[in-house]
């Protein structure tokens, strides 16, 4: 990286705000997913202002600049490559405000996700979407992926609980979209904002929605001797009137890896369990838990158990939201991915990933938010054998397929990043991503920010269409993908 | 121009058809020609047409909102969506539905209640109101409380550019963060940015039986007390409206009024009944709606069940419609509040309306700050068109900040006099060149939305 673009960050947030050597470097080339690329260099901003002048900056010479939360990312989203300046947001991590009366937080990009609900509980309330990451992972990260997690079945995605945002845009305009209340008028530019992956400006605020902490929660755990039952019983909770607020599935390799590592009394002989977690008023949850437990019984459920205390519900919970580290006893790489199916595909599609596995000779566990049909088959693999590195992307390129021809999506809350954006053209056409693009350019002509994440490159749609009002050709030389 | 836009929809689906041309005006603007195409294939090639002529298109759904805005600059085409009217895929194991945009909401309700799945929506003249209508313009209704609007359940939008392509934004699955989330966007732009050809839902599962609990309160502060101490209760109630002293008075079946030029109420309303109102719905089984009367004690004036509920609610989410019905000359406002700003909101518009001499009659939902307001002039003094906006202008300044309030309905001859739409805690600019990227020419709703 240019030393003199160094030196003008190093002017902007001070110099120990400033990581430019090599092995200090290395801690930031890779994220949650399987890319890597070491940037140009890792600057920490403290303030709106500070990322609005490293914008400029940015602007003025061409500089792409890769926005970073914690890195817990699964899709490359924070991956940046040498020319790049990496925009890590974890300095900037205070709650500014925790408004009760208002049912918000008002909160910097850095904070940790657990961290506002920690902080609102004392009030009562909570802060809803819980990525399995939520421990580390950071709201500016989340609402760049709209991020999901078990909890979201009921209540929504990031982007339902997104009111309020001050971003700052590539030209280093500090700007507001939204505020504390829930909508506002005019275009919805917090909600369009949320999702946009780092490709439309950096979040420096974030206003949340705080939600009233359940009287009650009912956590059962229905074990299954086949996997189809399971799938099956899925379909049949959803129809059955209720809507859990959380529905996990994990197949019979998952709660082994699981229950090793925690230790929290899943069955080790299962083909799969249903986690399912209730929340409500006390007569709701009661009377729904009925429900479910006869819905589970009826569809060949073996056993179903339910948590008799909070530390035996929180310890099935440790076992699901580490499932992933989980594995690493297993294998020392895994390939997760996250595609998105109709949910009575559910059953069919876990068939063919089965299928898939056998074709490749690879072990594929499931852990999965099945309620909302969201997959993340995690294929087992060492990344030292090139042959099983290779076959492992060609048997996630089949997963991938398998969605999209069942009607599904390629991602459910991980985001596209770079690791799924030559699926793109698969589930949108030319013309979706054209009006994409120019969507885009209004907010990051130049494509400083973010560059070659998310939509597939313009060569791609400038074949088709040609030539574009404002449209410019990214940067050429990029990150491998 | 006229032979090129037939040749595209076919002769009988270019002109008025059964409609008049009173209802074909928008704000008082007649449209220039009226297309009705039957797929979005043929309303891209429509917009083709305009496009290369730099025609103005307006869509038009089932016109329950289009008064909406400011006066059209021109309407050059009035795009009709009700051909494109069916539902394209609906597996209720799936809980998705995927509609075209010119069908009726009712409709595509009535086939999801089959199985016992609704969409949870409630905004007003469902029967007329198009699925594109109400998607364009971010309509809501009283069960916006406990599910939010439009934007948080539909998963997957089609829609027409500027350029005349049909493109698209989500999926049919519940769950989708492939591409950026033009649902968001285009979800109450009132047709500026994209004609909406058709939408995918999540559905519901539909509560067995609801009941509704009214209680009454002698002044606002003891209305917005009870609503304090609610929240730090379990209950969860799917609907919590607070309903102002005037507002009863449009809450029954709509009568024609004698002059609608005219305040005519059916008893004159004396300022003596100053009762404040706040109406909880719950949902669940009978302990679960025993819980609700045990919790509420005394303070439940009226419980209402089966199809008085029903009705009281249509007539919640109809209050604006009412109020118009009766007072031609009515304004009709919509607000975006924090929840504290509720009470600061309403003391300012029992504030500013007298001071124009306007009556206030003020429904919505008490804790999302979703607002509708009523100004009924008095029938002794007839507003000028200035009175409009400097009431307007009043009430906006006594709002708290970050507030914004769009005026839905007035008299058009007002509305030259001020900006409906108002400042608003999003960035203009922002807005504006989100509109240039998406529609370059201006070609869709020229003059009528804020961008």
């Amino acid at each position: 990286m240019d030393s003199s673009i160094i030196r003008a960050l190093k002017k902007i947030v001070g110099a120990e705000a400033v990581l430019d050597r090599p092995e200090e470097l290395m801690l930031y080339e890779y994220d949650g997913g399987v890319e890597k690329s070491r940037p140009g260099a890792v600057v920490f901003p403290q303030s709106a202002q500070h990322v609005s002048e490293i914008m400029r900056l940015a602007s003025a010479t061409k500089t792409p600049v890769v926005p970073r939360g914690a890195g817990t990312g699964l899709s490359g989203g924070a991956i940046a490559r040498k020319e790049a300046i990496m925009l890590a947001m974890a300095r900037m991590n205070k709650i500014l405000e925790i408004d009760v009366e208002n049912q918000r937080a008002v909160v910097q990009p850095g904070v940790v996700n657990l961290e506002v609900t920690n902080a609102a509980a004392k009030f009562g309330y909570y802060y809803a979407p819980d990525p399995s990451s939520q421990k580390a992972c950071t709201i500016g990260g989340n609402v760049a992926e709209n991020s999901g997690g078990p909890h979201t079945l009921a209540m929504g995605v990031t982007v339902n609980h997104v009111t309020g945002l001050e971003v700052v845009l590539p030209d280093g305009k500090i700007v507001e979209f939204g505020g504390k209340s829930q909508d506002s008028c005019g275009l919805d530019l917090a909600g369009f904002f949320v999702g946009s992956e780092g490709t439309m400006g950096v979040a420096t605020k974030i206003t949340v929605k705080l939600i009233k902490l359940p009287e009650a929660v009912a956590t059962l755990l229905a074990i299954y001797n086949s996997v189809e039952d399971a799938a099956n019983t899925v379909v049949a909770i959803t129809q059955s009137g209720v809507t859990p607020a959380a529905l996990e599935m994990l197949d019979g390799f998952m709660v082994r890896c699981v229950e090793e590592n925690v230790h929290a009394g899943y069955p080790m002989d299962a083909a799969a369990v249903l986690l399912i977690e209730l929340e409500g008023m006390k007569e709701t949850v009661e009377e729904q838990a009925e429900i479910v437990s006869a819905v589970c019984t009826k569809a060949k459920a073996r056993e179903v158990r339910r948590a008799k205390t909070e530390q035996e519900r929180q310890l099935l919970w440790l076992g699901r939201k580490t499932a992933f580290g989980a594995v690493g006893r297993a294998a020392p790489a895994y390939y997760t991915q996250d595609g998105v199916i109709p949910r009575t595909k559910v059953p069919a599609t876990l068939a063919e990933i089965e299928r898939i596995s056998q074709k490749y000779g690879l072990i594929i566990g499931n852990v999965f938010h099945a309620g909302d049909g969201n997959l993340h088959p995690l294929i087992l693999f060492d990344s030292r054998d090139p042959k099983q590195t290779e076959d492992t992307h060609k048997a996630g390129n089949e997963i991938m397929e398998t969605c999209i021809r069942f009607g599904g999506s390629i991602t459910g809350e991980h985001g596209v990043g770079l690791e799924k954006k030559n699926f793109m053209p698969q589930i949108f056409t030319e013309d979706d991503l054209e009006f994409m693009i120019r969507l885009r350019n209004a907010y990051n002509p130049d494509s400083i920010l973010n560059p070659q994440k998310m939509i597939p490159e313009m060569r791609f749609c400038r074949e088709i269409t040609g030539p574009l009002p404002k449209a410019k050709v990214e940067p050429v030389s990029g990150v491998p993908v | 121009m006229e032979r090129e836009i037939a040749a595209i929809v076919g002769e009988a689906h270019v002109g008025p058809q059964e409609l008049t041309s009173a209802q074909l005006e928008i704000n008082g603007v007649a449209p220039g020609l009226v297309a009705a195409p039957a797929s979005a294939q043929e309303a891209a090639a429509v917009v083709r047409v305009a496009a290369e002529r730099n025609l103005v298109v307006a869509p038009a759904g089932g016109f329950t909102k289009q008064d909406i805005g400011g006066v059209p600059e021109r309407i050059d085409i009035l795009l009709r969506t009700h051909r494109m009217n069916t539902v394209e895929t609906y597996d209720p194991g799936d809980l998705t539905v995927s509609v075209n945009a010119g069908i009726t909401f009712a409709e595509m309700q009535n086939k999801r209640a089959e199985h016992q799945q609704w969409l949870p929506y409630d905004a007003a003249k469902l029967s007329q109101a198009t699925v594109g209508g109400l998607l364009a313009t971010a309509a809501t209704g009283p069960l916006k409380h406990a599910f939010g609007g439009l934007r948080d359940f539909c998963i997957g939008v089609q829609f027409v550019t500027a350029e005349g392509k049909v493109a698209k934004g989500g999926g049919r699955v519940v769950k989708n963060v492939a591409g950026y989330d033009l649902m968001k966007l285009i979800i109450g732009s009132y047709g500026s940015l994209a004609i909406i050809t058709q939408a995918n839902f999540k559905v519901f599962p539909k509560p067995r039986q609801t009941e509704t609990f009214i209680c009454n309160f002698s002044s606002l502060a003891e209305a917005i007390q009870f609503r304090e101490r609610f929240f730090k209760s379990p209950l969860t109630p799917i609907c919590l409206e607070i309903i102002s002293p005037y507002a009863p008075e449009y809450l029954n079946d709509p009568q024609p009024a004698k002059d609608p030029d005219h305040y005519t109420p059916s008893q004159p309303v004396k300022q003596a009944a100053n009762t404040w109102q706040i109406a909880l719905r719950a949902a669940g089984s009978d302990n679960v709606l025993a819980r609700y009367r045990r919790d509420l004690g005394a303070a439940v004036a009226r419980e209402l069940q089966g199809a008085d509920e029903e009705q009281f609610w249509r007539w919640v989410s109809h209050f604006e419609y009412n109020v118009l019905a009766k007072h031609r000359n009515a304004m009709v406002m919509y607000t975006h509040l924090t929840i504290q700003g509720v009470a600061p909101a309403i003391h300012g518009l029992e504030k500013a309306a007298p001071d124009y001499n306007f009556i206030p009659a003020v429904l919505g939902r008490a804790a999302t700050g979703s607002l509708v307001i009523a100004f009924i002039p008095l029938s002794v003094d007839p507003p000028s068109a200035m009175q409009y906006a400097n009431c307007v202008s009043g009430f906006r300044a006594l709002l708290p900040p970050g507030s914004s309030a769009e005026v839905a309905h007035c008299p058009k001859e007002a509305k030259l006099h001020f900006d409906v739409w108002g400042t608003t805690p999003t960035d203009v600019a922002m807005m504006q060149a989100v509109k240039r990227a998406a529609d370059p020419k201006n070609i869709f709703n020229r003059g009528r939305f804020i961008v």
